[in-house]
């Protein structure tokens, strides 16, 4: 009896195999594309703004209002493009996305600077991307309080020495974050792309009603369907590593051996999310159109790729434990990043492997309601 | 013309015939957003910090009531230990941890400069940095105040403390609601995703299954056949674009300053340009799992390089040319521009000039391919 089960099981992996090598056109797609996009997407995505383009109207034109002006100017996240005579001129540039906020400084600046301990000066801000609004108000807010206080350290040994340390990426490199997370970002939305059409296109050829004549049961279809795309996608996701890591010069400080047992794990699950789509979906059109749409944006935005998820709203923080990114960002970036071993990894592995058997279980009783 | 409508008719007897498609094509899109109107903020807020008071005076309780007060940062761990930051930092309790040294508060009071430690999980770079500027910011601040006390006893440095502060200003998103921005681009990639789709899944299905031949001899030409695919799906797109986006503004009371014949003009161009890159798809794959990875290549590029999600301004010089190839580039601009700020077609004229340019090209080059392999 095991030996049966056994080679049915293997008769339906093979099965599956022949017909992911018998087409070598859609093989060099799935290996190509993501190298391809691995490239762009390494270099492109840089979270920290740079060069914040401004304009500026200075009514005090005293040598205080320019030295504030200059010191701006100069440091390496603002650019003033503009000098203006009145504060009239801001609204069209911003209108015409010139710039991305105007600094009016006002007439009395240089009588405040010498009388009170506040100097109010004014600054116009383009709300309509709110994101880069705030961040550019935090920068410039840094920026003023900083330049402020310089006067003062240097009038005494400074009160306080802070020493900032920053660890597992000390040099602030955007790529070392982006480039691990876009592995698994990527490997996330391929496996679903993957096993998402097996069973749907069987559906919809009529080759299912084919093999449930057959004495094969649903577990054994299922996991044999699922065989072949494990070796697939973990061949897959060491070509995509290994390439992106020589290319970008990501550190590796981890163990390989570890990486690779660990998203062995990560494969299972994004892998039984596919077939939990393919279960449900009557044809491969339906199934194609779920698994994008469920897997891209959720995906970039929820996972914790860029954006961190203690900022998001509760329903969302708990929404995204359903996201199996999220577990293996944090794998994969400990290991290659910080190089953390298996004591520190080990509960987000184990939730990738509840996550993988919930959705395989799932697929298992939508499949069965499909029979009946 | 009478052959065009046959076919439509022919459409949209499958398309509807398939009521989970339907589902699909309407409810998704709805559902997703709005659970994902509120997930994306590149703000900083309620980090996990490890305090480790090695001082446990007054004064260094006051600055780490500071960092409780400002939102920024929860104070998840206390420890005495510095070998505890290490594991903390390590498996993901803690992004930052603060230092206070032992002394810090007599140090402070007779000017020898006690130091701080900040140390700060740097794999996300930006993050970290705004987090850094923070801490300083709360350090500097209570810096100030202490100051002010030694001041009391030492007027004569009065005349160097002048703190310069912003006045805040902030047009069109008054109070940076993330939600005014996310809404209408959300929408936008959701029904690029499926418009090209289904466009080029419904080509390659009939090449698949053998249908197309069947369609290829009847006395429909191929641009009638390709009209009839696609003006199912160009209406539906069209109509469920203006459903979403009416629901949407009004359950999170968008304002709407534009011309709302704009914004309809502006859809009905960007849908024709994404029916194009469906088609052109179809015309690259020969099955309908190679037209599914080719839309996920297509599609992830143009929502990366969007803008939407990364300012195009902090790309590479290259990458920010290629952003002008970007069809949904210049939509995500245009839904902006015309919800938010009100901004008439003279504003706009770059962004038209793009769409166009970018529509006809994949429009001619789709029916060159297309001719191409029909002869």
């Amino acid at each position: 009896m095991k030996q049966r089960l056994d080679s049915r099981l293997w008769a339906v992996a093979g099965k599956e195999l022949i017909h992911i090598l018998r087409d070598p056109r859609s093989l060099t797609i799935i290996f190509i594309l993501p190298l391809f996009m691995m490239i762009i997407f390494g270099y492109a995505i840089d979270m920290d703004l740079k060069e914040i383009r401004l304009a500026v109207v200075d009514y005090s034109r005293t040598p205080s209002s320019r030295r504030l002006l200059q010191s701006l100017n100069a440091s390496p996240n603002f650019k003033i493009c503009y000098w203006l005579d009145s504060s009239r001129e801001i609204e069209p540039l911003i209108k015409a996305r010139k710039i991305r906020a105007g600094l009016v400084i006002p007439r009395d600046f240089a009588e405040q600077l010498r009388e009170k301990s506040k100097i109010p000066v004014q600054l116009l801000v383009d709300g309509a991307d709110a994101n880069s609004a705030s961040i550019l108000i935090n920068y410039l807010k840094a920026f003023l309080a900083d330049y402020s206080l310089k006067p003062v350290e240097s009038y005494f040994t400074p009160l306080l020495r802070v020493e900032p340390r920053v660890w597992y990426n000390p040099e602030l490199k955007s790529a070392n974050f982006v480039v691990p997370g876009l592995v698994a970002i990527f490997m996330m939305m391929i496996c679903a792309m993957l096993t998402s059409i097996t069973l749907a296109r069987e559906k919809e050829t009529g080759t299912l009603e084919q093999i449930l004549v057959s004495p094969i049961t649903r577990t054994e279809l299922l996991v044999g369907k699922l065989l072949p795309y494990v070796l697939l996608s973990f061949l897959l996701t060491g070509v995509i590593l290994g390439f992106s890591c020589f290319w970008f010069k990501v550190p590796f400080r981890g163990s390989i051996l570890l990486l690779a047992f660990s998203s062995l794990f990560y494969i299972f699950s994004a892998l039984s999310f596919g077939i939990l789509i393919s279960a449900v979906a009557p044809n491969q059109q339906m199934a194609m159109a779920i698994s994008l749409v469920s897997t891209i944006l959720p995906t970039i935005m929820l996972s914790g790729f860029i954006f961190p998820i203690p900022s998001m709203p509760k329903i969302l923080q708990w929404l995204s434990y359903l996201i199996p990114a999220r577990y293996f960002l944090i794998v994969i970036r400990g290991i290659m990043l910080k190089g953390v071993g298996i004591v520190a990894i080990y509960p987000r592995l184990i939730a990738l492997l509840l996550l993988g058997l919930w959705f395989f279980l799932l697929s298992q009783r939508r499949f069965k309601l499909k029979l009946g | 013309m009478k052959a065009v409508l046959h076919m439509l008719r022919k459409e949209f007897i499958q398309i509807f015939r398939d009521r989970f498609m339907v589902a699909i094509i309407f409810f998704v899109p709805l559902v997703q957003l709005f659970i994902l109107a509120y997930a994306i903020t590149t703000d900083v807020k309620h980090l996990s910090t490890v305090i480790c008071d090695l001082d446990n005076s007054h004064l260094s309780r006051e600055l780490i009531s500071r960092f409780r007060a400002s939102g920024y940062f929860d104070l998840n761990y206390f420890t005495r230990r510095p070998s505890d930051l290490k594991k903390l930092l390590d498996r993901e309790k803690a992004v930052l941890a603060l230092v206070i040294p032992a002394h810090f508060s007599r140090d402070l009071k007779k000017f020898s400069s006690p130091q701080v430690q900040l140390i700060i999980d740097g794999q996300n770079s930006n993050a970290s940095v705004i987090a850094l500027g923070y801490s300083l910011q709360i350090i500097q601040r209570f810096l100030e105040d202490q100051l002010k006390g030694f001041l009391g006893r030492m007027p004569e440095l009065g005349q160097y403390i002048h703190i310069i502060e912003p006045e805040l200003r902030v047009w069109y998103n008054p109070n940076l609601k993330s939600a005014y921005y996310m809404i209408p681009g959300i929408i936008a990639l959701l029904l690029t995703i499926i418009t090209m789709l289904l466009t080029s899944l419904a080509i390659v299905r009939e090449q698949e299954i053998g249908t197309w031949e069947q369609l290829m001899v009847t006395p429909l030409k191929p641009y009638q056949l390709i009209l009839g695919k696609i003006i199912p799906f160009a209406l539906l797109g069209y109509l469920e674009f203006l459903i979403a986006l009416g629901i949407a503004l009004l359950w999170w009371r968008i304002p709407f300053l534009g011309s709302i014949f704009l914004l309809a003009g502006f859809i009905a161009v960007y849908i024709l340009t994404t029916l194009g890159l469906g088609i052109l798809i179809s015309t690259l794959a020969r099955t309908q799992q190679q037209a599914l990875f080719l839309c996920w290549f297509v599609a992830v590029s143009c929502i990366l390089l969007s803008g939407f999600f990364f300012p195009i301004e902090n790309m590479p010089r290259f990458f920010q040319y290629l952003t002008y190839l970007d069809p949904l580039r210049y939509f995500i601009c245009v839904l902006r521009e015309i919800i938010l700020k009100g901004a008439g077609i003279e504003h706009l004229l770059v962004e038209l000039i793009g769409l166009l340019v970018i529509g006809a090209g994949v429009f001619s080059l789709s029916l060159i391919r297309f001719q191409k392999r029909v002869s």
